[in-house]
């Protein structure tokens, strides 16, 4: 074991309750008063191929999976072999000896034993809990109380199951991890959980999205939330229908969100555009995957922080902030709704899949959330496009006496058509004017996260490598300065003056290093060199801290 | 007619039909209104094109969208707030062009909302290019040989995809038309208006005049109204069906409103605490 972190890791084929059994695994850990940090890396199928949960619990915080894992089940031998090098020294691994032998560790008949009953491979899943139950020294009546909880189906066949599973994991390993309990239980959710989660809490009323992952979970979950909360949650035809319908919600005084991934967000550029001169608050959460293009769906990536920032023809006010947590993601996607509608402008929420569908326990103060409020004109004599002295015009909706026009044209400040030079010059000003007042806000918010450390290097990064950097850094006890600005347009520049002219590393997702170019660009920022990972898989925190280490040495 | 006017100035050519859609309409809201339709419960939104001027003539509010995506922008609108009542204005390059999966989708949804289609035939205002609407043998810029694809039948298409009132209606004959967009508003559900507008530097008032007449009934049924579509020439006016189906946003959340009975942050808070409890 890694100082006091456990990691189980479950892999196998999609279908036989991979995932569900890291989900388990991870509420075994969070009962006990655990921290958890849980990674699901599936492939793009539905059935078949290779699934694998990795799950890290101590008893302090922990923000990352380790690909060392003290406890190893596999399923069938492509796991076997896939995971290989995936043990911690002095691991077990635990495989299914109907499908192989001669493999170093404990084989257990897992499908002969299942084959006994009538859900056989569904029930993979129930034996790998079994199986680190035993481990983990678990009583049986502990065991089938998770099970009765987290397997509502089934019951009987899976505590009879899952009975004779434990007593099969011998040779010492039964007790063999005694792990210390923690402080208290907390709630697991995944980033497009709290993403979900803040969005409410900030005044969402309506969400609209096509599938894409690893954006989809964020429809899902408000799908299922909508009646509870009384939203409206559309799923349309594509994201060209989803972003206008999201701008047409809005115009009615609707908070509306989007989400999506890549290729979904290069779809709704236009309408990013169309956000930007009607001065439409919209907010999109763009949740990258390795791209261009199609790319690897159900992987992960940071290369789209450069199409973010230019997303959309035109100059228009973007705003675009990046959640270096899950708890994090709750607080930022509420800000940002109250950001674009104090500024009635788009917003980009910025993520990616290994923040948006990985798991942690969290401690989130729900009611720190901010909520979305619009500047609304009252009296007569309304013009949609007042130009003020900080560009803001006040809102209305309708139904109104008052005549409410949004045009995509440029226009006065009545909402009419315009072609007058005069008035396309006014026009910019007006909504470029918006920019300083956003700065002056931001100014007196929390825009970046500064650890600050004793070695005189800096270490900067964004969105959920923050998490991997930080599980490295406590992993190598190394204690460089970490920097990570949450907001990325306007990129906090007044924040980072001070470490101009230091050393400065950067550590991101993108064989480019977008990041670093930015940090160069609109900071000043002299940057000696940048740790990059583009595989598709999130930093290991212990590959990522002897890097580190190399670094700052 | 009332004056409805925004103090715009017109840009539409002379002698255009897009007029006489313009003060059918403006005819159209003073009798909405006698039948308890409010003018402030009446949004707009328009795509871009010259049926789309229309949106700073009329003195109503609304959204001036982009290029085939008014039909969705409309959407929005109804699903966030349904006690409005949503016109969506689109020309045939438009809405059947660059918008038409948005135009199909918002009929397939029965989206409580009303189309009205600026049917001239043609891209008029980027020069005289060939629509999804133009006759076969058209020579506009882009098909300098003629175009020799053939045309959408706007109506038995938008009765196939779902759509439950589709009608066609004329600019020259403004008494039927503004009677047309009268019923096609006040139904509830898609409706759709194909109306017949020369476009003056394209077509003459001359090839519409002698060719217009009337269905001689309603069809009972959409198989019967597709099959009248189909076989009628395509200067026939009236409605060719009328159907009850549940619009969408009563699918979606029955007799919800999500802005006017919105949540308060306290109830969703407490709705929140006790989702985490469950995780």
């Amino acid at each position: 074991m890694v100082h006091d972190v456990f990691t189980f890791l479950v892999g196998g084929k999609a279908g036989e309750g991979v995932k569900k059994a890291g989900s388990v695994a991870a509420h075994i850990f969070s009962s006990m008063g655990r921290q958890v940090f849980q990674m699901d890396d599936y492939m793009s199928l539905i059935r078949g191929g290779h699934n694998f949960s990795v799950v890290s619990t101590s008893s302090s915080w922990i923000s990352s999976q380790y690909m060392k894992a003290d406890l190893v089940v596999n399923f069938d031998k492509r796991s076997c072999d896939t995971h290989t090098h995936d043990v911690a020294e002095g691991g077990i691994v635990i495989f299914n000896s109907d499908e192989q032998e001669n493999v170093d560790g404990i084989g257990i008949p897992l499908s002969s034993e299942v084959e006994k009953y009538p859900m056989k491979k569904l029930m993979y899943g129930v034996g790998a809990v079994a199986i680190l139950s035993s481990t983990i020294g678990l009583s049986k009546d502990q065991m089938n109380q998770n099970i009765k909880n987290q397997y509502p189906r089934g019951i009987e066949d899976n505590i009879k199951f899952a009975g004779t599973i434990y007593d099969m994991v011998k040779d010492g390993c039964q007790n063999k991890y005694r792990l210390e309990k923690g402080e208290k239980k907390r709630p697991i959710i995944t980033g497009n959980d709290a993403i979900s989660l803040g969005a409410i809490a900030g005044g969402l009323d309506a969400y609209f999205g096509y599938p894409m992952t690893p954006a989809s979970s964020i429809l899902h979950f408000l799908a299922k939330q909508a009646v509870n909360f009384g939203l409206a949650v559309v799923h349309a035809e594509s994201e060209l229908a989803v972003i206008n319908m999201a701008i047409g919600a809005a115009f009615t005084g609707a908070k509306s969100m989007v989400g999506t991934s890549g290729g979904g967000f290069a779809l709704m550029t236009e309408g990013m555009s169309l956000a930007g001169i009607t001065e439409t608050p919209i907010l999109c959460v763009l949740s990258m995957r390795p791209g261009p293009a199609t790319g690897v769906p159900t992987y992960t990536e940071q290369a789209d922080l450069n199409f973010a920032l230019n997303a959309g023809h035109g100059d228009y006010l973007r705003i675009i902030a990046s959640p270096g947590t899950v708890e994090e993601a709750y607080h930022l996607t509420a800000e940002m709704l109250d950001l674009v509608w104090k500024f009635q402008t788009p917003g980009i929420l910025l993520t990616e899949k290994h923040l948006s569908e990985s798991s942690m326990t969290t401690n989130l103060y729900i009611d720190e959330a901010k909520w979305a409020e619009p500047n609304i004109h009252s009296g007569g004599n309304y013009k949609r496009y007042k130009d003020t002295n900080d560009g803001i015009s006040p809102m209305l909706f309708p139904p109104s006496k008052e005549i409410i026009k949004w045009n995509s044209y440029e226009h006065d400040e009545i909402g009419i058509t315009t072609e007058s030079a005069n008035m396309i010059e006014k026009m910019h000003n007006k909504r470029n004017k918006k920019l300083g007042k956003l700065i002056e806000h931001l100014k007196t918010q929390k825009t970046v996260n500064i650890i600050r450390g004793e070695h005189p290097t800096n270490i900067f990064t964004y969105g959920s490598t923050y998490m991997s950097v930080l599980e490295a850094l406590k992993y190598g006890k190394l204690n460089p300065t970490t920097v990570q600005p949450i907001y990325l347009s306007p990129l906090p520049v007044w924040e980072l003056e001070e470490f101009k002219n230091q050393d400065n590393i950067v550590i991101e997702q993108s064989i480019t290093g977008q990041f670093a170019s930015l940090l160069k660009e609109k900071a000043g920022l002299n940057i000696r060199s940048v740790i990059k990972r583009y595989d598709g898989r999130p930093f290991d925190p212990i590959e990522l801290s002897i890097k580190i280490k190399e670094e700052l040495e | 007619m009332e004056n409805l006017k925004t103090n715009a100035e017109i840009t539409w050519c002379p002698g255009c039909g897009n007029f006489g859609i313009f003060n059918a309409l403006r005819n159209a809201i003073p009798k909405l209104e006698a039948k308890g339709i409010s003018r402030e419960d009446i949004v707009i939104t328009a795509g871009i094109g010259c049926h789309a001027k229309i949106f700073d003539y009329l003195n109503i509010s609304g959204f001036y969208g982009l290029h085939g995506r008014n039909s969705s922008n409309a959407e929005g609108m109804k699903i966030a707030n349904p006690n409005l009542k949503v016109l969506t204005f689109s020309g045939d390059g438009n809405g059947l062009g660059e918008g038409l999966a948005h135009t199909i989708f918002a009929a397939k949804r029965n989206q409580d909302i009303t189309m009205i289609l600026h049917n001239n035939g043609v891209y008029a205002l980027t020069t005289g290019q060939f629509s999804p609407l133009t006759d076969q043998g058209w020579k506009g810029p882009s098909t300098p040989g003629g175009s020799f694809e053939v045309p959408f039948n706007a109506i038995s298409l938008l009765i196939e995809v779902g759509a439950t009132f589709v009608a066609r209606g004329y600019a020259g004959d403004i008494k039927h038309l503004t009677e047309t967009m009268v019923k096609a508003i006040e139904h509830e559900g898609f409706s759709f208006i194909e109306v017949l507008q020369p476009a003056m530097p394209y077509h003459k008032w001359e090839e519409y005049k002698n060719k217009v007449e009337f269905l001689d009934k309603e069809p009972m049924s959409k198989e019967e109204a597709i099959n009248v579509a189909r076989n009628s020439h395509k200067f026939t006016l009236g409605v060719f069906f009328q159907a009850s189906r549940k619009a969408y946003h009563k699918g979606l959340y029955g007799d919800h409103n999500p802005i006017t009975k919105r949540l308060s942050k306290d109830t969703r808070l407490d709705k929140i605490r006790k989702i985490l409890e469950s995780k």
